[in-house]
């Protein structure tokens, strides 16, 4: 990770603007930004890993916590809350037998809900893996539970 | 002559230079802007707080006036002139008052706490807030010596600017985002950096307090003493806060030429030395091997009286550099004048050929090109300096050090050889240093003929023409200008050779702990040692006699500028102070020195300052002119660097900041002395398969120590580097392996 960190920071005139493709690099082979690997990326940078933490921190997506394979999100902002958004989540919590913000006992899904996802147009929006389904309503909740439960 | 502005707040004509800033504008005509995250130390202004709402004519909203510069024809309105404005920071406070604890009764800023003082003064009287407040853990201990109470947190970010801005530390940061965020460390790991204590006098609040002054005083029962730390040779102006008499904490105070406002955590913490356990509060006399008892005073005059006339002049005074100049004086004439004792250790090498270059250390400040000879570190020496340093790098200016570790990588010791190659017609960077007309060179290392060294270097570069560029030489002691310059001034006699020592006089903890000192008293009949702490005498001095420390002094000490500066006894010392004692011993040999420093000085400065008086001194000294001295021939006779062979590594060892007997005997300052670790280089690690925090032997002929292993990028190849604490006996070459 190093030295792929160090091609990154070659392409930037200050290293600092290389820290956020370096902790994608790092969640995408943790999982998740372990301690450990806030170390490594600061190590990498020149930072600290207080540095590296807190500008992750900031990020809906790097996450500081570990996650399940599967990560569902729902967008709770302005245009997809007036579509009924709560309702949607509501779905997915009842669904998975989690609230948003956890993981299921077999850390298979998580769940999250989503500040703006930009598809305002086509409320409400439900990220899973980061691929926007839209709009999506309550009653279209257990399919698409099912679809990531089956690995879909 | 930068372009004036005119431009009107609350109905005044103010006419201002173009882009100062409108908090400073309207402070200059008597109006205040109230703010809590403005700090222009801090960098450009964030409007983080909104305190600072004004209302400008031909803008619809309330602006942030901190986050605004003067420009022509501006009209300001501020809460005094405009509804607007103060409603708006009426209710800014009610929105900061939301979550904000009512704890002001138990708070340690409660008094002199910025929110309690622009609430009483902008803020609503009651509250609207029925819901519950926030609540968190607390106190947080950010370090052993802060700590944080997340609950009275206003989310300035004045402290993680500091960190971030300042110090260049990156430790303590905001996490989370928007009114979740929280002022936090990496892992809940101490906030470990060398200026960490500025943020407690940062904070606009009661969030962040200092362990050591926790629930200790009230704002109106404490005493402030203006005076000078001499903890090091920066010597920055602080301020020392006691209670009936004791010294309750240290707070920085702003002199702009040397510190800025800012205070190091050395000078901050390390006063509870004071009361160290083993503190010495009576004359002590050896008995046994390792075992003192107490004598009176008047047993130990008359005992160091006849000790003395015994000695036939074969006396040998060890000096610490910590002494003030009054102090050094009175023992100096003590000795010179009244026994014909001539025969010095002084703390360290002095020569005045560095005042022809002499500047400011603000000066750094404004330089374009800079240039930090030496192996040490410039933050373990002279810590403000590198804040300096930082503050120039971060203005724009070239910022090149040369040294073991540096970014130009040379051997360790080379810092004569590299003057010299400055000097010569062949440096690229030495001919850019000639050619500036702001260039600045700092000497970061051990040696260099007190500042010879580079001042001559400065010499063959032509700065002394040049009243931009100036040279530092950052010496190992706090004021060992001073104490030479007294032991000069008391006479200018020569002694006979005093061998064998009948005497050696030791004064100060810093000269007792100098293994050289230590060697020279084995070779002595008798020790006489003037210290605070008994452990650091015992087993070796004969008689001791208690010494002050620098918070009980009143005197005068020379910073690394050439700078004179005062300082004021904040607490009395539990023991009688050094001049009232010297006075009485020189009066049993017929010689006059007065009890009272102001008196000492005097008669010193006639000889060495030019009669300067303790008047002119004030509380914030300024800096004496350029001298016109020639500048000194280079010494040609350097040290050979020494090169290594790849399996032997050359040991750097280096003082620390937070190392000495006092530091020692701080428990909140443990944390900060260096970890038991060996800093080692990529390469030299790679070919060893060492990673950084494994367990390593490092060895030398006969000698061994198990320490953890650090990588340093920036370390020369060859070269390892350890604190001298951990160093110990090891030699200057070493193996290093994994057991």
């Amino acid at each position: 990770m190093y030295d792929e960190i160090q091609e990154i920071k070659a392409q930037y005139p200050r290293t600092r603007s290389a820290v956020l493709p370096a902790l994608r690099i790092a969640q995408q082979r943790y999982g998740w930004l372990t301690p450990d690997a806030l170390r490594e990326v600061a190590d990498a940078l020149d930072e600290t890993p207080a540095f590296c933490q807190s500008v992750a921190s900031f990020y809906d997506m790097f996450h500081l916590a570990p996650v399940g394979r599967r990560l569902v999100e729902v967008c709770t902002n302005i245009s997809c809350a007036l579509v009924g958004a709560q309702q949607v989540l509501e779905a997915f919590e009842q669904e998975l037998g989690i609230r948003a913000g956890e993981t299921t006992d077999d850390g298979q899904v998580t769940l999250r809900a989503l500040e703006c996802a930009g598809g305002c147009g086509w409320g409400t929006v439900v990220a899973v893996d980061h691929r926007y389904r839209e709009p999506v309503r309550p009653e279209d909740v257990p399919a698409i539970v099912q679809e990531v439960r089956d690995g879909g | 002559m930068p372009e004036l502005v005119t431009l009107t707040i609350d109905d005044r004509e103010v006419q201002v230079p173009k882009g100062t800033g409108l908090v400073e504008t309207a402070m200059g005509a008597g109006i205040e802007i109230p703010v809590f995250c403005y700090e222009p130390r801090l960098g450009p202004a964030v409007g983080a707080c909104r305190m600072c709402l004004v209302e400008i004519e031909g803008m619809p909203k309330l602006q942030a006036g901190c986050t605004m510069t003067a420009q022509d024809g501006l009209v300001v309105r501020t809460a005094a002139t405009s509804d607007k404005a103060a409603q708006g920071q009426n209710a800014t406070l009610e929105f900061l008052l939301l979550n904000h604890p009512l704890d002001c009764p138990v708070c340690d800023k409660g008094g002199e706490c910025p929110l309690q003082d622009l609430t009483f003064r902008y803020g609503p009287g009651t509250t609207r807030m029925v819901f519950p407040k926030r609540t968190f853990d607390k106190p947080i201990p950010i370090s052993p010596t802060i700590a944080l109470d997340r609950e009275r947190c206003i989310l300035c970010y004045r402290c993680t600017r500091f960190s971030e801005g300042v110090a260049e530390d990156h430790q303590l940061v905001p996490r989370n985002r928007g009114a979740q965020t929280l002022i936090t460390t990496f892992e809940e790991e101490p906030y470990r950096a060398p200026f960490s204590g500025n943020v407690i006098e940062l904070c606009p609040v009661g969030a962040l307090t200092s362990t050591q002054y926790r629930f200790e005083a009230r704002p109106w029962e404490i005493q402030n003493v203006p005076t000078v730390c001499t903890m090091c040779p920066v010597g920055c102006n602080v301020t020392v806060t006691t209670r009936e008499g004791k010294v309750k904490r240290i707070l920085s105070r702003n002199h702009p030429e040397v510190d800025q406002g800012w205070l190091c955590d050395k000078g901050r913490f390390a006063f509870s030395h004071l009361r160290a356990e083993d503190r010495v509060t009576q004359p002590l006399r050896r008995v046994r091997r390792r075992g003192f008892a107490t004598i009176s005073w008047e047993e130990a005059l008359d005992e160091t009286e006849r000790v003395l006339r015994g000695a036939g002049g074969r006396i040998v005074t060890a000096l610490s550099g910590s002494e003030t100049i009054e102090h050094a004086y009175g023992l100096a004439k003590l000795l010179r004048t009244g026994l014909g004792a001539h025969s010095a250790v002084l703390p360290e090498e002095t020569d005045v050929a560095i005042d022809a270059f002499r500047l400011p250390l603000s000066a750094i400040r404004g330089a374009e090109l800079i240039v930090v000879v030496g192996d040490d570190p410039v933050a373990e020496r002279a810590p403000v300096v590198d804040l300096w340093l930082k503050l120039a790098r971060r203005g724009g200016a070239e910022v090149v050090t040369i040294g073991a570790a540096g970014s130009v990588l040379t051997a360790p010791g080379s810092a004569a050889q590299t003057c010299r190659e400055l000097a010569g017609s062949g440096s690229e960077l030495g001919r850019r240093l000639r050619e500036s007309e702001r260039a600045i060179l700092i000497w970061s290392s051990p040696g260099g003929h007190g500042g010879a060294e580079i001042a001559a270097l400065a010499g063959e570069l032509g700065f002394a023409g040049k009243p931009g560029s100036g040279a530092f030489h950052l010496p190992a002691t706090p004021n060992g200008r001073g104490v030479a310059d007294a032991w000069a001034a008391a006479s200018d006699d020569e002694g006979p050779n005093p061998e064998p020592i009948a005497v050696l006089v030791v004064s100060g903890d810093e000269a007792a702990s100098d293994p050289h000192v230590r060697a020279l008293a084995e070779r002595a009949e008798t020790v006489i040692a003037i210290v605070m702490f008994e452990r650091v005498a015992l087993g070796w001095a004969d008689l001791v006699l208690p010494g002050t420390s620098y918070l009980e002094r009143d005197g005068t000490a020379m910073n690394l500028e050439g700078r004179l500066q005062r300082l004021r006894r904040a607490a009395i010392p539990p023991v009688a102070d050094e001049l009232s004692w010297l006075s009485q011993l020189a009066a049993r040999f017929g010689v006059d020195v007065s009890p009272y420093p102001a008196p000492v000085f005097e008669e010193l400065a006639g000889t060495v300052y030019g009669g300067l008086t303790l008047g002119e001194l004030g509380e914030r000294a300024a800096l004496a002119e350029r001298a016109q001295i020639p500048a000194p021939a280079p010494d040609p006779d350097t040290e050979p660097a020494r090169p290594s062979d790849g399996h032997y590594l050359n040991l750097l060892p280096y003082r620390p900041l937070f190392a000495g007997a006092a530091v020692e005997r701080v428990p909140e300052l443990q944390f900060q002395r260096p970890a038991a670790e060996v800093e080692l280089s990529w390469d030299d690690a790679q070919r060893r398969g060492i990673s950084s925090g494994d367990e390593v032997l490092v060895r030398s002929n006969g000698t061994s120590a198990t320490l953890r292993a650090r990588l340093n990028r920036r370390l020369l190849p060859g070269v390892v580097r350890i604190a001298d604490e951990h160093a110990r006996d090891l030699h200057a070459t070493v193996e290093v392996t994994k057991p």
